[in-house]
């Protein structure tokens, strides 16, 4: 599914990610913890192509694709998903019109029907209410206005109507209360299948409480310090990165 | 002499041939007006509120003669609406005429408005009964260069006034709104290369609402002076502006926003996008002057560049002279946000379309609900598909 090899990038001019190796297949789950500054978001965006991160070695490949190069809604078309960290607020575009652009552009681009508006409309509906978002809520400005709770419902909204191959959810869990921390959990333990892979960034484990990884890496200044199942997220969350760092890899 | 000085030169010299043998509505005395521009001058380049138009091509383009379209038609009203042009008007509307024409424009501010007086191709008077409900109005070209409209919306009245897109060389717009009387004014301008100066003046009176929206592409020189005059006690003024310039279009907005009433509120929302080579200028003013208390203002402006070489001077202003009010300005002036274009080409929206949804949800702030489908066809923007 991914396949990351000695995958090096600048975020802002400044060295971020000295060589990431990372395979993804499908029906996985994997997590990516780290501290602060480890690089991990620098990872999401590297791999969805934000503009200000610069991949200066390596490769990152996507169901056998490689991802340099190629334009954000490219990478969207091949399969790639990144929940963000920080939802954007686009006030004047309703959330409802906004889904609509993003379903229809991977129709198009994957020369797929597209959906007439009323069938949409109940597709959405029908995942709202799996997220427990009001209809209210479609007819919002994107983001605009959006508790922290409900942006991040908005994402995972989001994957569910795109039905990705890699989603990537980078720190979907900070800033959530234990019930919006569930809802979301549930949205992608239903969206994780056979067919597709997850990448969790986290900074703490207690989403993986929630939703169980195949396996768990610690991302220690721009490298994979160790890799491990659930029970890796345990040790971290008792002794901390620190340790970690200092019992070197 | 200068373009101003030949063209003022020109408007006397016509005035006077006209004041013996007007051709159009001859009952109207020009007198006062033409004596009254005999000492007042007309803007040069770079005077005061014309530092980045210069009206030097509209005087020249006005100097050589007038053109009509000869249509006298372009007005449609709903029943119990009262419209009359002023060559026809009988003698109880030339009364109404008399009384109120001008009556909200203070005409050594707007000198051009004398100009109007003077070389008048076309005037209506529309009177909206007291007490009416659900009055629409819709105003296409009148047909003339020099166009005068007079609306006058009787107490406890509610109407809809609709300027569909026309291009005069100088149209005024004279609103004056009855107490508790409620009046909806969309202006609409569609991209031309005309030259064009125009001037809206309304006056709102105690416990009435005036909601204004000036919806505009640009044109090669096109400019609309806004002056809106919260009058009575508790007067309600909401202002829309959205303009969508490209080309060489220059549009120059001028919005003065008059509180001489106490209670007033007024609320100013604008969005401007420039792209290629166009030009905006907008300049929002808020004036409270001394006992106007209690008054609440507010005023947002933010332009949108699209293109290195798109330009747009943006100014708000406040002048107040009143102790108990609250006011509020801001002016941006930015790109699209890349942060939000990342967001949507994340979500496989491509570039292009994602530029599009971005300006129109820019502008989408600004429409309000006054006629917000005919502004976003207006503006260029997607046909924006109302879902939920």
């Amino acid at each position: 599914m991914l396949e990351i090899t000695d995958l090096h990038a600048r975020a802002a001019g400044k060295p971020i990610l000295k060589g990431i190796d990372l395979v993804v297949r499908p029906g996985e789950v994997h997590a990516i913890m780290g501290p602060n500054g480890s690089g991990k978001s620098t990872l999401a965006n590297a791999l969805a192509g934000r503009p200000d991160v610069e991949v200066t070695a390596g490769d990152m490949r996507l169901v056998g694709t490689s991802l340099i190069g190629l334009a954000p809604e490219e990478r969207a078309h091949l399969g790639l998903f990144l929940a963000f960290q920080y939802p954007v607020e686009i006030p004047g575009v309703s959330n409802m019109e906004f889904l609509k652009a993003a379903v229809d552009s991977h129709n198009k681009a994957l020369e797929r029907d597209e959906l007439s508006a009323a069938s949409f409309v109940a597709l959405v509906r029908e995942a709202a209410s799996r997220l427990h978002l009001a209809p209210e809520f479609l007819r919002r400005g994107v983001n605009a206005g959006f508790s922290g709770g409900e942006k991040k419902r908005n994402e995972i909204l989001q994957m569910l109507l795109l039905e990705p191959r890699l989603a990537v959810l980078d720190e979907t869990d900070s800033g959530l209360d234990i019930d919006a921390l569930r809802t979301v959990a549930s949205g992608v333990n239903a969206f994780a299948s056979e067919a597709n892979a997850v990448l969790l960034i986290t900074h703490y484990q207690r989403l993986l409480d929630h939703i169980t990884p195949d396996f768990v890496h610690v991302l220690l200044d721009g490298r994979i310090a160790r890799t491990g199942d659930k029970s890796l997220a345990h040790a971290l969350e008792a002794d901390g990165y620190a340790r970690l760092a200092e019992s070197g890899t | 002499m200068t373009a101003a000085e030949l063209f003022h030169a020109r408007v006397l010299e016509d005035g006077r041939q006209l004041r013996n043998r007007p051709l159009y509505a001859p009952w109207l005395d020009r007198g006062p007006s033409l004596a009254a521009l005999e000492d007042v001058p007309l803007p040069e380049p770079r005077s005061y509120t014309w530092e980045y138009s210069n009206p030097n091509p509209w005087y020249e383009r006005n100097a050589s003669g007038s053109d009509h379209d000869g249509s006298t038609e372009g007005i449609a009203a709903s029943r119990g609406v009262e419209v009359s042009d002023f060559d026809a008007a009988e003698s109880r509307e030339r009364d109404v005429i008399d009384a109120n024409l001008n009556a909200t424009i203070d005409r050594r501010r707007y000198p051009l408005a004398f100009v109007n007086d003077v070389l008048l191709h076309r005037g209506v008077v529309i009177e909206v009964p007291a007490g009416a409900s659900g009055a629409e109005i819709e105003l296409g070209p009148l047909g003339g260069d020099f166009e005068r409209v007079l609306l006058v919306v009787g107490d406890g009245a509610e109407a809809t006034l609709l300027e569909r897109p026309a291009s005069p060389a100088h149209r005024i717009v004279e609103c004056l709104v009855g107490a508790d009387a409620s009046l909806r004014h969309t202006r609409l301008q569609s991209a031309t290369d005309s030259l064009e100066y125009h001037l809206v003046s309304s006056r709102v009176s105690a416990g009435a609402r005036y909601r204004f929206a000036q919806y505009a592409q640009g044109s090669t020189m096109r400019r609309n002076d806004i002056h809106i005059e919260a009058a009575g006690d508790g007067a309600d003024i909401e202002i829309h502006g959205a303009w969508h310039l490209s080309g060489r279009q220059h549009l120059d907005t001028q919005i003065n926003v008059h509180h001489s009433a106490g209670g007033g509120t007024s609320r100013q929302t604008v969005r401007g996008v420039v792209d290629d080579r166009a030009k905006a200028v907008f300049n929002g003013r808020i004036h409270i002057a001394p006992g106007a208390q209690r008054t609440d203002a507010a005023l947002s402006a933010k332009h949108m560049l699209l293109a290195p070489a798109a330009q747009a001077y943006a100014k708000p202003e406040l002048e107040i002279y009143a102790n108990d009010v609250k006011c509020a300005h801001g002016a941006t002036m930015g790109e699209i946000d890349s942060d939000a274009l990342f967001y949507l080409r994340s979500r496989g929206i491509g570039e292009a379309i994602a530029r599009d949804l971005l300006v129109a949800g820019f502008l989408e702030e600004a429409l309000g609900d006054l006629h917000p489908g005919e502004a976003r066809a207006l503006l260029n923007v997607q046909a924006r598909e109302r879902l939920a």
